[in-house]
C-alpha cells in the first residue's frame, strides 16, 4: 500500500486523538483567584519543571494577538487563552504534539495529540509527561476527589480525552443529530470543531468524555475508543450507502467542490471548510482522482486566518485574506509549486 | 411619648374615643389605662405581646437562614478568599482548600453528574504519607465491597486484615 493510501486508511474518519490532563499546584489559588505574583511563580515553576521535555516555551501574555490566534487555530492553546491572560504561557515539544498550557483555567493543562485513532497512546504519553512534571511539582490532590480543579466538573482524573472525526456522510444522510443525542446520554460530548452542533463546519466533530470521577483513565480512554470505533463504522456505512444509493449526488458535490477550490478568486474560511469536506469525501469514495487526503488535511489549518497571515508574513484584512486563501488553494490543489503553507501543527 | 394622664410613665396604649362628637386620641400608661377602666382587651393593641411575637418570627427566620449558610467563619475560603456566593454563582472553586470549605455543598452536586463519588484513577507519587494511607484505605475498601458482592469470602477476609493493619498503622502516625 502506498504512503498516501496508508494515510487515507488510517485517517479516513478519525483525524486525531487528544488527551488533556488538568493539574493544579498544592496550596496555591487557582489562576482566576491568584494574585499576579502567585501566577508568575506558578508560571516559573512549571516552565522550569517542563523545560527538559518541552523546550519551546513562550509567554502568551503580551504576545501579539496573531501569535495567540495561530496557536489557537492549531489547537495548541484553548479559547480561554486566546484572550490575553496575565502570566499565561505555553510549553511545547519540537513536534508540537505535547504541550502544557500554564495559568489557563487550571495551573497546568497537559495536552497530548496523536494522529488518527490512538487514544491509549495519547494517554500513555500524557501520563508519562505528567509523571515527569510531578517529580518537581506538588499537585493539589484529594484521596476521595482525586486531582482538584478549578471547575468541579473536572475533578477526579482531570482528564478529557477526545477524537477529532470527519463525519460528512452521517450529516448528509441526516443521521448525525440522533447520534449526538444518544452519545450525550452515555456521558459523551459531541461538538463541532468549528461551530456548534450538527451545523459543524467541514462536518468536523470532536467527541469527548464528560465524566472524570469514578473511572480510571484507562477506562475513560477504553470507553471512548469503543464508541469512536462504533461511530467510525456508522460513518463508513453511511459513506458506502451514499455511494451506492446517491452516487450522482455525491459525485456532483465533490466535483463542484474541487471546481470551486481550484478556480475561485475569492474564498471565505467558511466556504473553504465546507468545500474541503466535500472534496475529502469525494477522494475517500474514489470519486475524485489525482488528489490525496493528506493534502486536504493540511489545508484545514492552512485556510485559517492566522495561518494565512503567518504564511504571507504580514497582517491582512478579511478581503485580502479571502483573495490570498483562494490563491493558496488554487496553487496547492493544482499541484503546481508545492509551496505548502507554514505548518504550525503537523498532526492537524 | 409620655402618658397623657400621669405624665410620668411611657405611654403603652393608644385609645380613640368620641367626646362631644369629636374624635379624641389618648395615649396612656398601663396603670392609668387600668385606673380609667379603659377596655384593654378588645379595643387596644398589646404592643409588648406583638413585639414578642415579632421577635419569635425573626428568630425563626434567622434559624432558617443559618441552616442555608455554612457556620460562621466559613463564608469565605481562608486561603483564596473565595466567597460562598461566588462559588455558587460561578460554579468554580478558588483553590484546593475551597474543596474542604465548600465541599459539603459542592461535592454532592458534582458527584451527581459523575460515574461515582470516589477517585479511582491515577495517584501522584509525591503526596504525604497520610494522604497515601487514605488513598490505600479507599482502594482496599472498594476491593472488599467487590469481594463481598462476589461472595469471595476468603479474599474478603484477607482484605479486611489488610485494612485493619492499615488503620493500626494510621494510629501510629
Amino acid at each position: 500500500m502506498s504512503e498516501s493510501a496508508n494515510y487515507a486508511d488510517a485517517h479516513a474518519v478519525v483525524l486525531s486523538s487528544r488527551v488533556r490532563l488538568a493539574r493544579n499546584l498544592r496550596g496555591l489559588p487557582f489562576p482566576d483567584r491568584a494574585p499576579s505574583a502567585v501566577r508568575a511563580e506558578v508560571c516559573q515553576r512549571v516552565m522550569d519543571a517542563a523545560r527538559e521535555r518541552l523546550p519551546l516555551q513562550e509567554a502568551l501574555a503580551g504576545a501579539p494577538t496573531l501569535r495567540r490566534q495561530l496557536l489557537f487555530e492549531g489547537h495548541l492553546i484553548s479559547r480561554h487563552l486566546l484572550t490575553e491572560r496575565p502570566e499565561s504561557a505555553i510549553c511545547m515539544d519540537a513536534a508540537h504534539s505535547c504541550t502544557v498550557m500554564i495559568n489557563e483555567e487550571d495551573h497546568l493543562r497537559i495536552q497530548v495529540l496523536q494522529p488518527g485513532l490512538a487514544l491509549e497512546k495519547a494517554w500513555q504519553v500524557a501520563n508519562d509527561l505528567d509523571d515527569f512534571l510531578e517529580q518537581k511539582l506538588d499537585y493539589a490532590f484529594s484521596s476521595t476527589l482525586g486531582y482538584l480543579t478549578s471547575c468541579p466538573t473536572n475533578v477526579g482524573t482531570g482528564m478529557r480525552a477526545s477524537a477529532m472525526m470527519h463525519l460528512p456522510a452521517l450529516v448528509l444522510q441526516n443521521e448525525m443529530e440522533p447520534i449526538a443525542n444518544g452519545l450525550a446520554k452515555i456521558g459523551l460530548t459531541v461538538r463541532g470543531r468549528w461551530g456548534e452542533g450538527t451545523a459543524a463546519l467541514g462536518h468536523m466533530f470532536q467527541v469527548s468524555n464528560q465524566r472524570t470521577l469514578g473511572l480510571t483513565e484507562e477506562r475513560i480512554v477504553e470507553d471512548l475508543g469503543e464508541i469512536v470505533r462504533e461511530l467510525e463504522g456508522h460513518e463508513q456505512n453511511a459513506r458506502a450507502r451514499l455511494k451506492r444509493e446517491r452516487r450522482l449526488f455525491v459525485e456532483d458535490l465533490a466535483a463542484r467542490a474541487k471546481g470551486i477550490l481550484t478556480a475561485a478568486r475569492l474564498m471565505t474560511a467558511q466556504e473553504a471548510l465546507e468545500r474541503l469536506s466535500e472534496l475529502r469525501l469525494g477522494i475517500l469514495l474514489g470519486l475524485v482522482r489525482g488528489l490525496d487526503v493528506q493534502l486536504v488535511d493540511e489545508l484545514w489549518l492552512a485556510v485559517q486566518p492566522a495561518h494565512l497571515q503567518a504564511a504571507a508574513g504580514r497582517a491582512m484584512n478579511s478581503a485580502e485574506r479571502d483573495k490570498a486563501r483562494a490563491r493558496m488553494l488554487r496553487t496547492m490543489l493544482k499541484g503546481r509549486t508545492p509551496k505548502r503553507a507554514q505548518k504550525e501543527n503537523p498532526h492537524e | 411619648m409620655l402618658c397623657q394622664k400621669c405624665k410620668v410613665k411611657e405611654a403603652q396604649f393608644q385609645f380613640t374615643k368620641t367626646e362631644d362628637g369629636q374624635v379624641v386620641k389618648l395615649s396612656l400608661c398601663a396603670e392609668c389605662a387600668a385606673a380609667l377602666k379603659m377596655p384593654l382587651a378588645d379595643k387596644t393593641v398589646d404592643l409588648s405581646g406583638m413585639m414578642a411575637e415579632l421577635k419569635n418570627q425573626l428568630d425563626q427566620l434567622q434559624e432558617t437562614l443559618a441552616a442555608d449558610t455554612p457556620p460562621a467563619g466559613q463564608h469565605a475560603c481562608p486561603v483564596c478568599g473565595m466567597k460562598r456566593t461566588d462559588v455558587l454563582k460561578k460554579g468554580r472553586l478558588g483553590c484546593d482548600r475551597c474543596y474542604e470549605v465548600f465541599g459539603a455543598e459542592m461535592v454532592p452536586v458534582v458527584v451527581s453528574l459523575q460515574r461515582g463519588d470516589q477517585h479511582v484513577g491515577k495517584v501522584p507519587k509525591r503526596i504525604s504519607s497520610g494522604l497515601r494511607l487514605s488513598v490505600e484505605t479507599g482502594r482496599l475498601r472498594r476491593e472488599l465491597d467487590k469481594a463481598i458482592a462476589a461472595e469471595k469470602y476468603e479474599e474478603a477476609a484477607l482484605l479486611r486484615d489488610q485494612l485493619r493493619a492499615l488503620s493500626a498503622g494510621k494510629e501510629q502516625l
